[in-house]
């Protein structure tokens, strides 16, 4: 879009543009959509300069919303959402060209390790040798099963998930 | 109408309601307490069996369930209806699990015996200074009726629950946990539920002996201290043991006010990330079970229970280790 026609938006709202340019844009406007948008955008923008109502925001708005936050229990019950079905033909078409790409890749350099990126290349320069601790790799969904298998029975008579020790339960941040 | 005549209607009128109400409390042939009490021995001398459902995370887990008593002993039996196909047996101080699918068995010691219904202390004079109990009507679950008892806490550091107890033999047909909002957070149903004179007791014996001892240690064994934990709370077991395939000691503190359970994981600090693993900052959610993780020095602490956030997370700002105490 160009700076003249934003231009005649801006004065179509001030009721400032002439009779012919004015009928001029309308027309514009009906084959236009993003033209409808910038001149809806700009009005909301002129209603809210010419308005007085102010409405003040407290100073710690943010650290009460942060806090709040904070306090609010973190649930793991999956969020269940419908997936569209062109999504899932879009995940499944994008990990078959994944597949593709990476079978190509080990056909054509077998003895190779995949390519990483530069960035990734110097961690795995700076990473120290593989620490022997037996609780570095144990996964946080395994640990928190164990903990509710200690606690009691309820791991059991649970049919959310297969809490079966070892197996692992997806965390989900789903916002309450 | 005179205006004091007016007035004295209305007195009247309030005193004999008020009257009416009583009657119908003293008309309930048994407090909340005694119904409590009836259905604890209740659950543990007779044999019953029927099919339960329990709702966590909302869903359903239809079980059929079985309880068989005798000379003192118990076992409870659940026969999972959906898959995993398992079949769940606790007997006194072990609880097993058989994959029917899989043919995987898992046997665990357990240091007490909680039902897998509802747990509660042997004698509820325990609870008086953390929950009252109330009869508050009278309902049929199952086509059975039952008294609905509501066992409130007495402060906000545990949640409310319901009970609808079986009118004939006081057995618990329902039971409903809610948050502090009073939003359900988990419950169990009896669809059907029948007494038998006797049940069987099924061998749960395992070829393979449970993973690992659990015999109970001192509590001053414990590297570690709670500084701070809500009234009727007592600590009841302490044990260190080998836990998550390794051979590394994970510390576990169990504590109970008879209703709620809680407890306190440490384990050394994973190294591989600067603040843990386990520290998410915020109190996570599994149905009723809350859990909050810090880190202390080297070590982090796990604290989970059947409590609202804020008392998991006040338990776990309050842990010392009893080194740093002075």
């Amino acid at each position: 879009m160009n700076d003249e026609l934003k231009q005649h938006i801006s004065e179509f709202l001030d009721d400032e543009l002439d009779h012919a340019d004015s009928l001029k844009l309308l027309q514009s406007m009906q084959k236009n959509h993003e033209l409808t948008d910038t001149l809806n955008r700009y009005a909301a923008i002129s209603h809210l300069l010419k308005n007085k109502q102010h409405l003040p925001i407290a100073k710690d708005f943010t650290a009460t919303i942060s806090a709040q936050i904070e306090q609010e229990a973190f649930y793991l019950i999956p969020n269940r959402k419908p997936t569209k079905p062109v999504y899932k033909m879009l995940a499944l078409a994008a990990s078959i060209a994944a597949i593709a790409v990476i079978t190509t890749n080990t056909i054509k350099n077998p003895t190779e390790s995949p390519q990483l990126a530069p960035q990734q290349v110097a961690q795995q320069k700076t990473t120290p040798p593989a620490q022997t601790n037996d609780t570095e790799q144990y996964p946080l969904n395994a640990r928190i099963n164990d903990y509710l298998q200690a606690h009691n029975n309820s791991v059991y008579t649970n049919g959310q998930a297969d809490f079966r020790p070892l197996a692992k339960v997806t965390a989900y941040n789903s916002q309450k | 109408m005179n205006p004091y005549k007016a007035i004295l209607s209305l007195l009247l009128f309030s005193t004999f309601s008020s009257l009416a109400l009583g009657e119908n409390q003293t008309d309930l042939p048994i407090t909340g307490k005694q119904t409590l009490q009836n259905m604890v021995n209740a659950m543990q001398t007779l044999n019953y069996q029927g099919t339960v459902t329990f709702l966590r995370n909302g869903k359903l887990e239809p079980m059929k369930y079985f309880h068989a008593a005798h000379d003192g002993l118990e076992q409870e039996r659940l026969l999972s209806l959906n898959s995993p196909l398992r079949e769940i047996i606790r007997d006194t101080g072990k609880v097993s699990c058989l994959y029917k699918e899989t043919k995987q068995k898992i046997e665990e010691k357990r240091p007490f015996d909680r039902s897998f219904l509802i747990d509660l202390p042997k004698d509820i004079n325990n609870l008086d200074s953390t929950y009252t109990a109330k009869l508050v009507g009278e309902e049929d679950i199952a086509m059975l009726p039952s008294f609905i008892i509501n066992i409130e806490p007495n402060d906000k550091f545990r949640y409310p629950r319901t009970l609808w107890v079986e009118k004939q033999h006081f057995l618990p047909l329902k039971a409903v946990v809610y948050d502090l909002n009073n939003d359900v957070l988990e419950q169990l149903l009896f669809t059907e539920l029948t007494i038998k004179d006797s049940l069987p007791f099924v061998d749960s014996k395992s070829s393979t002996p449970p993973p690992g001892s659990l015999s109970a240690q001192q509590l001053t064994e414990a590297k570690f201290l709670l500084s701070q934990v809500p009234l009727g709370f007592k600590e009841l077991f302490f044990t260190s043991k080998p836990m998550h395939n390794s051979s590394q000691p994970v510390d576990h503190l169990l504590l109970s006010d008879g209703i709620a359970w809680i407890s306190v994981y440490m384990e050394s600090k994973p190294t591989t990330t600067p603040n843990g693993l386990l520290e998410p900052k915020t109190v996570q959610a599994i149905g009723a079970i809350n859990f909050y993780s810090r880190a202390v020095e080297n070590y982090e602490f796990t604290v989970m229970g059947d409590v609202p956030p804020e008392t998991v997370k006040l338990i776990a700002e309050n842990i010392q280790l009893r080194d740093s105490q002075h």
